[in-house]
């Protein structure tokens, strides 16, 4: 059992969703109660909610279900990794699914009202002055999904029990906002709505020293960066007349490289080009074997996926 | 024998990988990267290669 002081302690009934202020260093536990319930999961930079959690690179990075070991990593462009997933005693998250919402429920079920995690998300988040629409794709926690043969997804039953959790350890100050999830009427949760509890502990040095380095590089920006730091605060889309792109490496500039094959290299050439995709496009074949190569020979991470640096 | 001449067209990105590469020492200049590349891919490919055709 954990000797980490906690610092707060709540539970969250079906139908309802709480931020949370979780301080770099502080870990957000979320437990089932009596088990089977999916909980959604939304997080912001508490300094500038513009920076939050994206399941797009998450998934890139760590597959369609991470699990202990793995970040949940803020949008490009700052592309930093805001939790860490200190312990899963299931191991069964996701990030291919979106939250559900109103129309879902309407559309398919007929419900007027419905309990669902956009919802439940958004009057969670107005605490803190965000509105509907600052809601992003959230990581399911507990929500067992696949993706079948045809490559659509799918989701079953999940088999947690009470006392299942997972501790998200706090990498930076943020706004962490888990909601039970509204579907009762799907498999998510088992058919049924329950509630979750939420712990937030102070992490240990222990703790701490579990979490891998993860890089930092220029391309990580902040607003500091951006030519437009300004958040826009009204709603219409307007053409800036002082607009003038500056698109980074621009224009692309093509050259050739004459490459001198023999009759040997040709025949190597042949037997593994991609005739399949460039026909008789020689020079295109080979740009695609060299780049292919370079990727094989040195590349370290999935690709698009930052890697992380090992202890 | 004749040799056959593939132009390669790439851009200043790509280039730029390259260069580094070759900045690593793993060649040393362009056109020698590309055929390092060339016989380490079809080295690692060729039976791969021979699997597709002879399943054709």
């Amino acid at each position: 059992m954990t000797g980490r002081q906690i610092i707060s302690e709540c539970v969250i009934e079906p139908g309802t969703g709480k931020a949370i202020e979780l301080l770099k260093g502080q870990i957000l536990r979320v437990e089932q109660v009596e088990g089977g319930q999916c909980a959604d999961f939304n997080c912001f930079n508490l300094h500038d909610y513009k920076e939050f959690m994206h399941c797009g690179r998450t998934r890139t990075v760590h597959g369609f279900h991470p699990t202990t070991g793995t970040f949940m990593w803020s949008a490009p462009p700052r592309e930093r990794a805001m939790l860490y997933i200190l312990e899963d005693t299931v191991g069964r998250n996701d990030v291919l699914f979106p939250r559900c919402s109103a129309y879902v429920y309407e559309a398919s079920y007929g419900f007027a009202v419905h309990t669902n995690c956009h919802d439940i998300q958004a009057e969670a988040q107005r605490e803190y002055g965000l509105t509907p629409d600052d809601v992003h794709d959230s990581f399911n926690l507990f929500m067992c999904t696949g993706v079948d043969d045809d490559g659509h997804a799918f989701m079953t039953r999940q088999t947690t029990k009470r006392g299942d959790y997972v501790d998200l350890l706090a990498l930076m100050d943020v706004l962490a906002v888990p909601n039970v999830c509204g579907a009762d009427v799907m498999k998510t949760s088992n058919f049924a709505l329950k509630p979750l509890k939420l712990t937030v502990f102070a992490a240990d040095d222990a703790d701490l020293a579990k979490v891998p380095k993860t890089p930092t590089l220029a391309s990580q920006r902040t607003p500091k960066d951006f030519r437009n730091p300004t958040i826009k605060t009204d709603r219409p889309l307007r053409r800036d007349p002082a607009y003038s792109p500056e698109f980074p490496n621009t224009p692309i500039v093509v050259t050739e490289l004459a490459i001198s094959l023999s009759p040997a290299e040709m025949e190597m050439f042949n037997a593994v080009k991609r005739s399949d995709i460039y026909g008789d496009d020689d020079a295109a074949a080979l740009r695609d074997l060299l780049f292919s190569w370079w990727e094989e020979r040195f590349l370290q991470a999935h690709a698009g996926a930052p890697s992380i640096e090992s202890k | 024998m004749t040799e056959t001449v593939v132009k390669l067209r790439l851009n200043q990105q790509q280039l730029e990988l390259i260069d580094r590469t070759i900045a690593q020492g793993v060649a040393p200049d362009r056109v020698a990267l590309v055929r390092l590349a060339l016989h380490e891919y079809a080295a690692a490919h060729q039976a791969e290669a021979d699997r597709m055709e002879r399943a054709q």
